[in-house]
């Protein structure tokens, strides 16, 4: 007998993720992906001025407000052919990477560590025991008895109270929680801790975007950033020196706490490096543009199709040809009208609402395509795709943390478990050391540039008569991120958003083939369906974010989640 | 020690009515001229990145669209109880969906959260892509703005109006494109 959970989350943004499973013999066996509200935004792009695009677009969505303004002003540029000064690349890349730092960050402990961390089991812990334990794993300084008590003694306070709060909702003492007390209680000191160094990373954004959480120093063509080294109110050595530091501090949390943490973790929870893989279709676009042209990058892109890591295809640069012409969206299970995938230059959008319907239409997510078939996207994606082509900075930290994993677990712990679950995580973790270590070198490379005496920051924009087409695409923290604009006489005529969780939240297209997250769930056990913590910590790792939210608040608390069983 | 007060217009200003929160933040920010320790922000649609805009400092003013069985512009405020009373979605889904409530929580355990909280709620009437402020909600933002000075009052802040040129805002209506400059 097979049951139909459905997970709907009611809160007060209408647009949400949904997500629908069938549970025969406490495992999935069928699932489905939808969001549940269409917006429309990019409609209102349209007859605007490209110069302003993004600061529109950087309103998408509230959390990855600089990824939406970055990605515009690519397009814009990739479609005028206007190159970036060196300069301009520098600062975006830093202003890119703090964000992206901050948002991995934020999202290991905010947001998905309390589906592994057993809240309730931590005023069990001996501090003391814990405090030993870390030493034997990390250098950090801060997980003192002390620092560790204190973080316990908030717990029992909260516990105490018997009012949960933020604790209220999480499903504690289920049987799939297996940390010690002592891991549960370092893990959630590290949850407090990590409020401080996201806040830190989110500082460099602001000083080097002026505001935050709209960034206000974009361009086309580059930055507004007046760089003066002598002038405290513009960006000088004492305002660069600050960010420097900051970063030092964010990639010291990184090295010795995230990436520990979530290898410990891992070591501790080995079965789900063999659950949640689904789609093995990866694809990541090369980012950190290290020149005025975008001719090197950093990080490396490519594709790789079926599993079959040996077959990567590399992308050359971030508009790469292949890309460009590889990508359609299919409407076929989709609210909207149309027949055929469209490519998104000719990208249409006529809504066409149905009742939820698994074999028909269920989604207000269209199914993004690259070649024909669904993609992962999203750090493990990146870190599979670097690794492959033996990017160095890559294999440096994924083979550092997979012996991290394998000494913790006693196993051997390969490349090929990254496919999972824990992947993702252990992906992310991984993405966010390189990230931290690059942006030491980027930042060098500003200051080496400015030593030059190069002050240039912006190159204008020419606009030409008649049409032009661009793609501007940045690898986010979610994964590839693609916008496409067409500019006809100096206006917008055209403009589509592929974002990165339409990608792994894409329902099933014409073929019937599923999308990342709804393959991801197959087989996935659930010990009590009632409570199906299995499924969250699936969907949580690919770090979703449907909310490109109406955010009105409802005081009447209707923000309720229904766990419906059938 | 001055009390440190943050001053937070919440919403899209994509959508509608969700936009009434950044445009009370621009209007205040481009009329007013408030003590050092006054901080406005347009802080968009956050998720549990509000966290850090609402740690290390003692006071919180919103501003934010709400729905509620009044009628179309109507001024409401809440306070940390009203807004705590009902807890964080069961399940989170969605990781970066709108995150008051858990946000004030988080900060709170960390010790960092704001003492005092006040929410001036506005009764939205549309939610339409593009469609900008409807006139009932336009005219509530300026009580919003009474409302948001007699909370600086109470808190021992000060502020003195400029003399400036009307606000008028960047989003909306659509500015003059570039023109195409050569001919192919």
């Amino acid at each position: 007998m097979s049951k139909r959970i459905t997970i709907d989350p009611i809160t007060r943004i209408e647009g949400h993720l949904r997500i629908d499973v069938e549970v025969e013999n406490y495992a999935v066996s069928n699932a489905w992906a939808s969001c549940t509200m269409w917006r429309g935004i990019e409609t209102i792009l349209r007859d605007r001025d490209p110069r302003d695009a993004w600061m529109f677009t950087q309103r998408f969505c509230g959390v990855c407000t600089t990824v939406h303004a970055m990605a515009s002003v690519r397009a814009v540029e990739d479609a005028l052919k206007l190159p970036v000064p060196a300069n301009a690349q520098y600062i975006r890349n830093l202003i890119l990477i703090a964000h992206a730092l901050h948002d991995h960050i934020v999202h290991f402990y905010q947001l998905s560590a309390l589906d592994w961390v057993d809240i309730l089991q931590i005023p069990k812990a001996d501090p003391a025991a814990a405090s030993k334990l870390a030493e034997g794993l990390s250098p950090w300084t801060r997980n003192s008895r002390n620092e560790l008590k204190a973080a316990q003694d908030k717990v029992k306070a909260v516990a105490a109270s018997g009012q949960l709060g933020i604790f209220q909702n999480g499903y504690w003492g289920h049987p799939a929680m297996r940390l010690s007390p002592e891991v549960n209680l370092l893990a959630f000191t590290h949850y407090i801790q990590a409020l401080e160094y996201q806040r830190k990373a989110l500082q460099v954004v602001g000083m080097l975007g002026s505001k935050t959480p709209h960034i206000q120093n974009l361009l086309v063509g580059g930055v507004a950033n007046a760089i003066d080294l002598d002038n405290q109110s513009a960006l000088g050595m004492d305002k660069l020196e600050q960010i420097r530091i900051l970063l030092n501090e964010v990639a010291r949390f990184i090295n010795e706490v995230y990436l520990v943490d979530v290898c410990a973790v891992a070591a501790m929870y080995p079965e789900w490096f063999k659950i949640g893989s689904g789609v093995m279709n990866y694809l990541a676009v090369p980012d950190l543009p290290l020149d005025s042209n975008a001719a090197t990058y950093d990080l490396p892109g490519g594709d790789i199709m079926q599993g079959n890591v040996g077959g990567i295809q590399p992308f050359k640069t971030a508009s790469d040809l292949v890309f460009r012409e590889s990508v359609t969206e299919d409407v076929t299970h989709a609210y909207y009208q149309g027949e055929k995938p469209l490519h998104p230059w000719v990208g249409e959008t006529e809504p066409q609402f149905t009742e939820w319907d698994g074999e028909k239409k269920y989604s207000w997510v269209k199914g993004p395509r690259y070649k024909g078939q669904p993609m992962q996207v999203g750090p493990l994606a990146q870190v599979l795709i670097g690794y492959a082509q033996g990017h160095p900075l890559t294999r440096k930290y994924a083979d550092l943390a997979l012996g991290q994993v394998s000494a913790i677990a006693r196993v051997n712990a390969t490349p090929a478990l990254l496919h999972s679950t824990l992947g993702r995580h252990a992906a992310r973790a991984i993405r966010a050391a390189m990230l931290a270590e690059l942006a030491q070198k980027h930042w060098q490379l500003l200051v080496d540039n400015i030593a030059k005496g190069d002050l240039t920051v912006r190159n204008e924009p020419v606009f030409p008569f008649g049409e032009s087409e661009g793609v501007g695409t940045h690898e986010a923290p979610r994964g590839t991120l693609s916008h496409w604009v067409v500019i006809q006489h100096g206006k917008i005529k055209n403009y589509q958003a592929v974002v990165p969780s339409t990608w792994n939240a894409s329902p099933r297209d014409e073929s019937g083939t599923r999308g990342p997250y709804e393959a991801s769930l197959l087989h996935t056990p659930l010990a009590r369906p009632e409570e199906p913590l299995e499924v969250l910590r699936t969907v949580h790792s690919f770090d979703p974010c449907m909310a490109c939210a109406c955010h009105a608040f409802d005081p009447s608390g209707r923000q309720i989640a229904r766990v419906k069983v059938l | 020690m001055k009390k440190k007060i943050t001053i937070g217009g919440i919403g899209s200003i994509l959508l509608g009515d969700d936009g009434v929160g950044p445009y009370v933040a621009g209007i205040l920010q481009a009329s007013y001229h408030f003590d050092e320790c006054v901080t406005v922000a347009d802080l968009g649609t956050p998720g549990l990145d509000l966290v850090a805009h609402l740690s290390g400092i003692d006071a919180l003013i919103l501003i934010d669209s709400v729905k509620n069985q009044d009628p179309p512009g109507t001024v409401t405020l809440y306070r940390k109880e009203d807004i705590l009373r009902h807890c964080p979605a069961p399940v989170r889904m969605d990781p970066h969906s709108p995150a008051l409530s858990e946000s004030l929580l988080i900060a709170e355990l960390a010790g960092e959260g704001p003492q005092n909280i006040l929410l001036i709620g506005i009764t939205g009437e549309q939610y339409h892509a593009g469609a900008g402020l409807s006139a009932a909600v336009r005219q509530a933002a300026d009580r919003s703005i009474l409302e948001v000075l007699a909370e600086l009052d109470r808190l021992n802040a000060s502020y003195s109006k400029l003399q400036a040129a009307p606000f008028s805002v960047w989003w909306n209506p659509m500015t003059e494109p570039a023109r195409a400059t050569s001919q192919v």
